[in-house]
This record gives structure tokens, sequence and C-alpha cells, in this order.
């Protein structure tokens, strides 16, 4: 253990040696040559990560902006995420989602990151999200960046095959009042305020807080699924210059929400969080960010289980560029968990309460062999968490800037999905004799990688296309402990899988009224036991996904202070669920009679009665057409 | 635990070597040099010695700049008048300029320095809040990451202050509410 902490350390310091001095007066001289226009385009120093132009970025990145979601009538982040035609989005009920980019999805999707604010939503459970507490005033959300394909380098354990970053405004950015409500026939009704204001010359605050109700989803047979679900949810936010070159944030949220259960009492949710962020740039080529949060949240769902979970987080990140071609970004976070489960008859996790500790640090460096035409970037992320030990997860990219409108990308990258609770501590049912029991040597999957890419922003047009071709290693696995007895069965490595696809998107503004923006994507996911696996699912556990999905959302400015939105998408059959392809569109008609209101009226899922999304024939739940009104003041 | 403290220690080390710098006042010192060059004042009066008389850019207030505009002005010329700096803490110490900048700093004072220098022909400049809805001329929004330039046309009219459709393409014009 000493010799790898120090292997650890040495590391850590050869990257941190790298000197970070820079040669302001240089680039000075060279942002003088520049014409106003370019100037406009000069990228200033964000906060974290080093700023990068979209249109340069080697990765499969869409964008969902302010605008899109506003646009697209979305009441909750998911479905602002059905946005990004680079995710698969599907309702399950009334408060559950899953949701997973380049397949694996399911309820407990393990495979994808998601970052509020660089706050890490995640439970330790399964490794993936838990939707129905991932809420943000939409209003103040500046933007959602939906990378897929691996980030691990950069980003933590989960980005196995994708990252969701919501990024909320600054709260410089949200001065005033804006009240807004509205109902209808399955969100009932919503009601939320936002006051934003200044702190002397230097700061700014806001303070928001917002309820809803929504209506349950059908079983079946058409019977209320009585899923009933309520919430209420309120926050702030700090921006603070504490002088020109210190920029401190700390904001948090806390909610509160009830679902009905047919045959239990309510689920009970709440939790709260809070962050802080510290960002200074050292100078015009260099700087440092550092963030810390506390993240509780409480869930109670009666028969099933219950759980206490408190993480704490503390990340430090550093950019520099160096010798005017590389361009170093290195990083180290420490995260800690208190999970504490309570167990039923129905389930168990044991042990029923863990303490767990993540240990972290990337280095990756962009190299400009020909500046502003080819750039190489290589870099890894080491962790060390306590299931597996240390995990490395390398990648190189390399991008190729054809001329001022096009980027062809390639890169190649390995990821792990690093254990969870459910693959080693869970137990079905809560007492033994167990019919399922998680594996003790249940091992980090793997995926190694390949994408290749162009994108092509030419005046109007915005056009990207990205392709891939990952190879997975010990994919979690169900076995059979005595064969050919069925049960019990023992979760482990026995499946190896492969998927590929392509991800296309196109962003058009037919005339300054009118903008289009589209995506389809194919994507197929093959997976298979290894010699010695009893496990004959062939993933159907594992990967529930459309081979295929469509997404168009047009958005239309007329005269007389009206606004015509269309949102329309076609999602392929999920085959393992034996789910039907279906087709459906949101609408959204918005009037503004003076600049301070907006009344809208929404139609979402309007094709359909009601629909299924996702789930095996007995689980699905039917998702019914929706109409809502809303109205929102800006003060 | 040895390996926190580690970190704790190389988390510190790091955060004391630098000094402070914001590349976001790099890019606005090279905006501020540009302005100089694509705006028209009335003709200076002429001095009695033979040296044209400088042409001046000053600050009000903090200087969010460091370094950068004195570097971004330094040798250079605007014809055959040089550019200098001048710094300034108060509204009554503002002598002869041609470019002020109010930092934010004196957000809170700016409609009383905009009624001081109604009318003289200066062009003013602020990264302030709604700057130029409040009568100042040219104002940085920082806007994805980029800089945009908000320009109160009327304003810059009412004080003879002529600037370049070069630069007016290039911005938002703000028209103020008719009183």
């Amino acid at each position: 253990m000493t010799s790898t902490r120090t292997l650890f350390l040495t590391v850590l310091l050869a990257v941190w040696a790298i000197p970070a001095r820079a040669q302001q007066r240089d680039s000075l001289e060279a942002l003088k040559r520049l014409t106003l226009d370019e100037l406009m385009n000069v990228e200033v120093m964000s906060v974290s990560r080093r700023p990068e132009r979209l249109s340069e970025a080697p990765s499969a990145i869409q964008v969902i902006t302010q605008d899109d979601i506003r646009q697209s009538g979305a009441t909750s982040l998911p479905e602002a995420l059905r946005l990004a035609s680079n995710l698969q989005v599907a309702q399950v009920d009334a408060r559950q989602w899953a949701i997973s980019a380049r397949g694996f999805n399911s309820t407990t999707a393990n495979k994808l990151l998601v970052l509020i604010d660089g706050r890490t939503v995640y439970t330790p459970l399964f490794s993936g999200v838990f939707w129905d507490v991932q809420d943000v005033l939409l209003s103040d959300v500046e933007r959602i960046e939906v990378i897929s394909g691996p980030g691990a380098t950069l980003w933590g354990a989960n980005a196995v095959n994708g990252v969701i970053n919501v990024i909320t405004k600054d709260a410089k950015d949200t001065r005033g009042l804006l009240v807004s409500g509205g109902g209808g026939t399955e969100l009932r009704g919503l009601g939320s305020g936002r006051y934003g204001g200044g702190l002397g010359a230097r700061g700014s605050y806001r303070i928001y807080g917002k309820a809803f109700s929504r209506d349950p989803t059908l079983l079946p047979n058409g019977l209320d699924n009585t899923d009933d679900w309520r919430m209420g949810q309120g926050g702030f936010r700090l921006d603070y210059d504490a002088s020109t070159s210190h920029h401190l944030t700390l904001q948090g949220d806390w909610y509160n929400g009830r679902i009905d259960q047919q045959t239990a009492a309510d689920i009970a949710v709440s939790g709260a969080n809070v962050v802080a962020k510290w960002a200074h740039p050292l100078s015009a080529k260099s700087d440092i960010a550092a963030q810390a949060y506390y993240d509780r949240t409480h869930r109670d769902i009666p028969g099933t289980f219950g759980e206490d979970l408190d993480v704490y987080d503390i990340d430090l990140q550093h950019y520099a560029l160096v010798a005017t071609r590389h361009n170093v970004v290195w990083g180290v976070g420490y995260r800690l968990i208190n999970d504490n489960v309570a167990n039923t008859a129905a389930l168990a996790f044991l042990p029923a309460h863990v303490a767990r500790q993540w240990l972290t640090a990337f280095a990756q460096d962009e190299i400009a062999l020909a500046p502003e035409r080819l750039h190489v970037t290589i870099g890894t992320k080491i962790e060390h968490n306590d299931y597996t030990g240390f995990e490395i997860q390398p990648s190189g990219r390399l991008s190729w800037t054809i001329d001022s409108a096009s980027t062809l990308w390639t890169a190649i990258s390995r990821a792990v999905r690093t254990p969870s609770r459910i693959d080693r501590e869970f137990f079905a049912p809560g007492q033994p004799p167990y019919f399922l029991a998680g594996g003790p040597n249940f091992e980090s999957e793997e995926e190694l990688a390949y994408e290749a890419g162009y994108r092509h922003h030419r005046g109007a047009l915005l056009f990207s296309l990205a392709t891939f071709y990952s190879r997975y290693h010990g994919l979690r696995s169900l076995e059979q402990v005595n064969p050919p007895a069925a049960t019990p069965i023992v979760i482990a490595n026995g499946q190896d899988g492969e998927s590929y696809g392509a991800e296309l998107t196109a962003q058009y503004r037919v005339s300054d009224r009118w903008r289009l923006r589209g995506g389809y994507t194919e994507l197929r996911v093959h997976i298979w036991p290894n010699p010695g696996s009893t496990d004959t699912s062939r993933g159907a556990t594992e990967s529930q996904a459309p081979d295929r999905q469509f997404f168009l959302q047009s958005s239309l400015n007329l005269p007389a202070h009206l606004e015509l939105d269309a949102g329309f998408r076609y999602v392929g059959a999920i085959a393992k669920q034996q789910v039907p392809a279906y087709a459906e569109l949101n609408a959204r008609l918005t009037w503004r009679p003076i600049a301070a209101l907006d009344l809208s009226i929404v139609g979402q899922n309007l094709l359909h009665e009601q629909h299924v999304e996702f789930g095996t024939t007995t689980a699905r739940r039917q998702i019914e057409r929706g109409v809502y009104g809303m109205a929102q003041w800006h003060f | 635990m040895a390996l926190l403290n580690a970190l704790t220690v190389l988390a510190s080390a790091l955060l004391v070597v630098q000094n402070p710098r914001a590349s976001e006042y790099q890019v606005k010192a090279v905006f501020l040099f540009n302005f100089v060059q694509f705006v028209d004042w009335p003709s200076p009066a002429v001095s009695d010695s033979q040296r044209p008389p400088p042409l001046l850019i000053g600050i009000l207030g903090t200087d969010p700049f460091g370094p950068f505009l004195e570097e971004a002005v330094r040798g250079e010329r605007l014809g055959a008048r040089p550019i200098q700096l001048r710094r300034y803490r108060a509204i009554a110490d503002i002598g002869e300029c041609n470019v002020l900048f109010i930092s934010r700093s004196e957000n809170e004072r700016v409609p009383e320095i905009l009624s001081v220098l109604k009318n003289r022909p200066v062009l003013t400049v602020s990264d302030g809040d709604a700057f130029a809805d409040h009568g100042g001329m040219i104002q940085f929004v920082t806007d994805k990451n980029r800089i945009r330039l908000r320009i109160n046309l009327e304003a810059a009219q009412a004080a003879n202050v002529t600037i370049s459709s070069k630069l007016l393409r290039v911005a938002e014009i703000v028209r103020p509410p008719r009183r």
C-alpha cells in the first residue's frame, strides 16, 4: 500500500511540476491583432476545466440551451433531456425515468454520469440516478451539456457511456422577480418563484421555490397506477467576485416529496445539498478551481427499502497553457459516502450501513501539433475505490480542424464501471435463504471505445455526426449457483458485449423567425455469455434500448407576439421488453402581450391517448396525453 | 490519512504561488484599445506646444485590469497622439480624458457620474449591469464566455462622440425608453 501511495504522489507531483508561468505579453499582442469580430469570438476564461469551442471539442457533445428548454415546454429535467438525441430517455411511470447514452438503459442504468452545477447526483446503490429527486428551476438553467461516449478521463467513474452536465445561470444573470404558475391534466399544478438581487457591487444572489403535483400513470389494464406525485423544492445561489480574480459561488437546494403507492404507504423522498466553489484565474493562461459539497438524501419506499445517504466531496483542478502548445488540465478529488439502508422483507443490502471512499486524480494534455489545425489530447484518470482498488482510465483524442467550419475527430478510450452496492451487497429476499445474492468477487466492468466524428458549422447550419464502436468485458451477469437449479443466483462478471452506432444532429436557422433542431441515432448492443457463464439472458436485464430514434424541434416566432413550437419524436421498439415503437408530439403556443408576461399552452404526447415507453409487459405503465397552461411574469 | 495530508499540503502549496489576474480583463483591455481607433472626438483645442496632445484613457474606481491595459496601450499612438492611461479615484478627479472606463466598484454612483460628464465628449465604458440602459455609451456583457458590446448610440451622439459603423455593426444597439 505504501508503495502505491508513493507512486500516486509521484505522478501528482510530476504533473504539478510542469511550469505554469505563462507568456502573457505574447497573447496580448496576438489579441491586439484580431479584428473586432474575431475579438468577440475569443473565449474568456470560464471557471473550470479549460474552455473549448464547441465546434472544436473532440467528442460527441450536444448542448441544450435555455431557449431549447423553454420552447420545448419541458417541466422537469428528464423531459428537457429528451432534447438531446444522443440520449435514450424513457418515462417509466409518473416519477421514474430510464435514461442512458449508447444503450445499457434501465431504471437502474449505471453507465451515465450526471452533474448539476458540478455536484454528482448519484446513488451508490446502483451507480445511477434517482431521477425523481433531481430537479432545478428550469428557467434558471443556462445550458445542459450532453456528452455521449466515455468521459471517464476528466469526469467520474460513472462516465462510461456519457456525461450530463446541468449548468445553472450565474446569480448576476437572474436578477429580478420571476413568478410562474399553471396546471393541467398530467401536470396538475406547478408554481414557482425566484427573486434575485445584488450584494454590493461585487455580488449577486437568488432564491427560488417551486412546487408541483403530477397525475398518476395507468396500469397495463388501463386502471390508475396510483403514483400521484407531489413535491416542493427551494434553494439559493450566491455569486461573489471577491476581487477581479476570485470568484466564489455558494448554492444549495432543499426538497421534499411524496409519491403514492398502490399497495403500501406513500414513498417519501427528501434531501438537501450545499455546494461551495472557488475559481481563481492565476493568469491569462492558467486558472485554478476548487469545489466542495455536501449532499444528503432520504428515501423511504415502504415495503421495498429505505435509504439515508450522505455524500461529502471535494475537488481541485488546475488548468494551464504551457509553452504555447500544451493545454494541461489536472485535478484531484476525494469523496466519502455514508450510506444507510433500511432493509425490508423484500430485499436487503448487507451490510446495511457502509462508508466508502473514492480518491481520484486526473491529468490531460491537449497538444497543438499544428496550432489551430491539429490537436492531440492524451490523458488519464487514476481512481482508487474501496471495492477494486486502483483503476486507470486513459484516453487519446485527435482533432483536425479542416477549415474554420469543419472539424474531424477521433478517440480511443478505456472506461470502467466500478462495482456499486447492488453488485456486491444486494440480497433478495431480505432474509435467507436468498434466491439472489450479490457477488463478493464482482469486479469492474470494462469498456474500450473507439469513436470518430465530424462537425460542421457554417452560417445558419450546424451539423454533427458521431460514430462509435465499443467493446465490453465482464458485464454483469446472473449466474446459477447450483445449475441446473434456476435459483439461487449470484451476481458475477460473466458477460461480454459490443455496441456500435451513429448519432447525427443538426440545427438550422431557416430565417430570423424559424429555427429547426433535430437528431437521429442508430444503436446496436449485443451481449453474450462468456464460457462458463450460466447467464442466458443475452443482456436482457443490462441493456434495454431502441435500435433507432429520431427527433425534430421547430421553433417559430409569429407576428402579434406569438411563438409556436413543436417537438416530434420517434422511438424504435425496445425488443427485449417487447415495447412497441412509438411516435409522439409536443407543442407549445405562447403569447406575450407585454414583455413581462408569457402566457403558454402546452400539449405533451399529443398523438395518443396513452402510450408505453419502457418496461416488460407486466411492469410497464401507460403515459397519458397531457395539456397544461402556464403564466409567467418577469419583473 | 497520510495521503490526505499530503494532498492538503500539495493543494495549499499550489495556492500561494501565483499573482492574481483575470484573462477576462485582458480581452476587455484590448477592446478598450480598439475603441480608440473606432471613435471620433471633436478636434482637440490647439495647444501652444508643438507636441500633439495625448489621447487619454481613464479608469474610474478600482482598476480591474491589472497590467493588461497598461501593456495594451504601451507605446501605442493614434496618428501622432500617444495613448496614455489615467486613474481616477473619484468623480471630482476626472480631468480631460477621451475614454473613461467606469469600474464595477462605482456601480452605485453611475447615474451621478454620467450626470457630471453630461454632454462632455468622453466615451464612457463599463461592465456594470445595465450601464448602457442608464445612459452609458458602451457596456461590456459576458455571454457564453464571450465579450459582447451594448452601445447606447443616443448617449454618444448627445456627447458629440462619433462611433464608427464598424464598431456599431458588432454591437447591440440599446434604445433608451422615450421620456
